[in-house]
Order: structure tokens, then sequence, then C-alpha cells
């Protein structure tokens, strides 16, 4: 009797993708109903047996009851919304507007986008924190894309030591973040596929070391307008409550914007590209899903201390 | 779906902050009151009663708070927030409003 309901809560559990505290209280909440309902029922002369059955059963399904408590507690504010939108925002107007050639402007931006994720970081891992968090990964990649392209002794160089340090800070931020939930990570990660399909884009034209101001000028707009884009899908990410809705926005996002790098420079990336793009994001967002499923069997234990 | 089903579908919100304003309650609590207080004309399907109270709670109108009781069980009592006694007034008057239209609509006709 104890094996069915510790079983059900087992997979309510399993499947409720709360940060762990919620996830405990929820448990903890449930246990105490059917502690209740369980005493009422064999007050009543019902059997053990008999009793944990129709305690699930009035349950319902215990996949459907997770789904039902995610989505209550999966829905941000629109506070929390605008919060999540301003990074990309922000770095869409730094482009659009063509502040980006200011060295100021940029720098306050850099040191506003760091201290509002490490403030988010200290204080609880809130719903808006994603966003900026892929925002401050955004220049360690593309810092450690431009060393990739520095003459042949210096890549080495960055392959020996940037690369590896860079990958181990991502993947940490990245393990962290998926112990609340993987689409957190994959709302965090949606930038990356962004800014390596512009880097490559500008790339390609043959100027990198020695970047152009005139070139990235050109794209200035469309980078402002795919991180606007960005914007949008966080936000709206933020105030949905459907999982399968929340994925969709991901991935439609990520279409998108990986469209627009490679609608404005066509000639320069073409379909091979565009389509190892499009892996790589599919990539990025499943990862933090598989992380977690391997986390999960990994920390495996049983939930029900409570019944004889 | 029985019109049963479908008008506590629609009022399970109101149902529930009028209970917590009452005082305070814990979910099995409030499914054993619920069915007390409406005869047994109102029977929660348990499930959905904690998705319903936790949107409540992240709504902010109601406030979960853990308490233990002297036999050592810990259980969460829901108290209405300021915003929730709001909320509950301007759905109850929503109901009256209802309640006098359908009425209205429904008695018999005398001509």
């Amino acid at each position: 009797m104890a094996t069915a309901v510790s079983h059900y809560l087992e997979s309510v559990k399993d499947n409720l993708s709360l940060d762990l505290s919620s996830e405990t209280e929820v448990i903890r909440e449930l246990e105490s109903h059917i502690e209740d309902r369980l005493h009422d029922l064999e007050e009543s002369g019902v059997s053990e047996e008999e009793a944990a059955n129709t305690c699930i059963r009035l349950l319902g399904p215990a996949k459907q009851l997770a789904h039902q408590i995610y989505e209550a507690h999966s829905q941000g504010t629109w506070g929390q919304a605008l919060l999540a939108a301003m990074p990309h925002l922000l770095f869409g107007l730094l482009f659009a507007l063509n502040w980006w050639q200011n060295v100021g402007w940029f720098l306050a931006m850099l040191v506003l986008v760091f201290s509002v994720a490490i403030y988010g970081w200290r204080h609880g891992r809130p719903f808006w924190l994603s966003p900026w968090l892929g925002d401050c990964l955004m220049p360690v990649v593309v810092s450690g894309l431009f060393l990739l392209c520095l003459p042949t002794g210096w890549s080495w160089l960055a392959i020996a030591v940037y690369v590896p340090l860079a990958l181990w800070l991502v993947g940490s931020i990245t393990f962290q973040t998926i112990k609340r939930d993987w689409l957190y990570s994959s709302l965090m990660l949606l930038p990356m596929p962004v800014a390596i399909g512009w880097f490559l884009s500008a790339q390609l034209e043959g100027k990198f070391p020695g970047y152009s101001t005139g070139l990235i000028q050109g794209y200035a707009p469309w980078i402002g307008l795919s991180f606007l884009v960005l914007a949008v899908a966080a936000a709206v990410f933020i105030r949905l409550r459907q999982r399968w809705l929340k994925i969709a926005v991901l991935v439609m996002s990520g279409l998108l914007t990986l469209t627009l790098v490679c609608g404005y420079g066509w000639y320069r990336l073409g379909l091979p590209a565009f389509l190892t793009l499009v892996i790589t994001m599919l990539a990025l967002f499943l990862t933090p899903a598989l992380l977690k499923r391997r986390i999960k069997r990994g920390e495996h234990r049983p939930v029900a201390r409570l019944l004889p | 779906m029985t019109m049963r089903q479908e008008s506590m579908k629609g009022s399970v919100d109101s149902l529930l902050l009028y209970l917590v304003s009452q005082q305070p309650m814990y979910g099995y609590q409030i499914i054993k009151e619920l069915g007390r207080r409406s005869q047994g004309y109102f029977k929660f399907k348990e499930g959905t009663l904690y998705p319903a109270l936790h949107r409540l709670e992240r709504a902010g109108l109601v406030r979960g708070e853990w308490q233990r009781l002297p036999g050592g069980q810990q259980r969460k009592y829901y108290h209405i927030t300021e915003a929730g006694y709001h909320a509950m007034a301007e759905q109850r008057n929503q109901w009256r409003d209802f309640v006098v239209a359908m009425n209205l609509v429904i008695q018999p006709a005398y001509h």
C-alpha cells in the first residue's frame, strides 16, 4: 500500500519540473493530504490497500496533477516578463541605434547585464534571470570565436586555454540552471546560435580579426532586430503557462532569428550554414533536457516517508 | 460535462477565497468543508484543488503557511490576503448580479 502511494508521489515529483524547494513543498502538501484521506478511509472500515487505491484515484493521474501544478507555478507576472525581455531589448537597442560604437555605452551595458545577473543569481534565481545569464555568457562565447580566428599560433593558445575555460563556465552555469527546469536553461542558451550566426556571417566576409566598423554597421539594424525578436520571445515565454507552448516559442524564435541572420547574409552563409545553425540551436535546446534526465536518474530516491 | 461541473469549474476561485476568508484552512479541510456546506452538491475533484490553491497563492490572493499540529503532523494553512478580499468582494458582486438576472429570466411569467 505504501509502495503504491510512494510510486504515485514519485511520479508527481518526476513530472513537476519546479525548483527543489517548491517541489519539496508540493510533495509535502500532497503527503499530508494523503495521510488525512487514508486516515479517514481506514476509520470508515476500508482496507489499507483499498484506501490507498481510492486515495490515488481521487487525486487523479499523477502526470496530470503534476502538469496542473506546474502550470500554476510557471506563469510569471508582466513585471517579470518585462525584466526577462530587458537584456535582449537593451542589446537590441544598442545595435539598432548604433550605440555599440560608443565604448562607454557598450561597457555600461556589459556592467549592467553582469550586475543584474549576479544579483539574480544570489537572490533565489528568479524567473527572469535566464536571459540575463544568457547575455552574460554571449560575450564569453563571442570572445572565444574571436580568439579562434587569430593567427595560427595564437588560435592554438585559445583552443588550449580559453575554450576549455569558457566551455567549463557555460557548462557549469547551464548545469546549475537545469536544477530548476531545463526549459529555463534553453531560454538562457537562446542567444548563442544567433550570436554564432552573426559572427560567422561577418567572419566569412574575411574581415576578422581586423574587424571593420563599417561591416558591423551594415549588420547592426539586423542584429538589433534579432535581439528584439529574442526579447519578445523571452517575455512571451515567461507569461505562458503550458510547457509545450514555451518550447514552441523557443524553437520559433530561434528559427526566426536564424532566418534573419541567414536571410541578410544569404550569399555569405547559404543553406548548409543555415541548417548547421539550426542543428546547433536544437542541440543547445535539447542538451539541458538530456542532462536533466540524467540528473533525475542519478538522484532517484523515494519521496514517501509517511505511512506505516 | 454536466451543468454542475460546468458551474463548479467557473467558480472554484470564488469558493476557495470565500472558504479561507472564514478561517485559515488546509487542502483536505477545504474539500471536507466545501462538501459539508454545500450538503454534498460541490464534490471537488481532489486533484484540481492544489493547482487552484497554488494559482491563487502565486496571484497573491492567498498566503500559504506551514503549521505543526500538536500530533507532530505538518499542514499548509491558506490565509486570505488583502488582495484576496478585494477579489472575493468583486466576484461576489458578479455572482449576485448573475443570480438576480437568472431569476428574472427563469421565474414564471404571469400574464
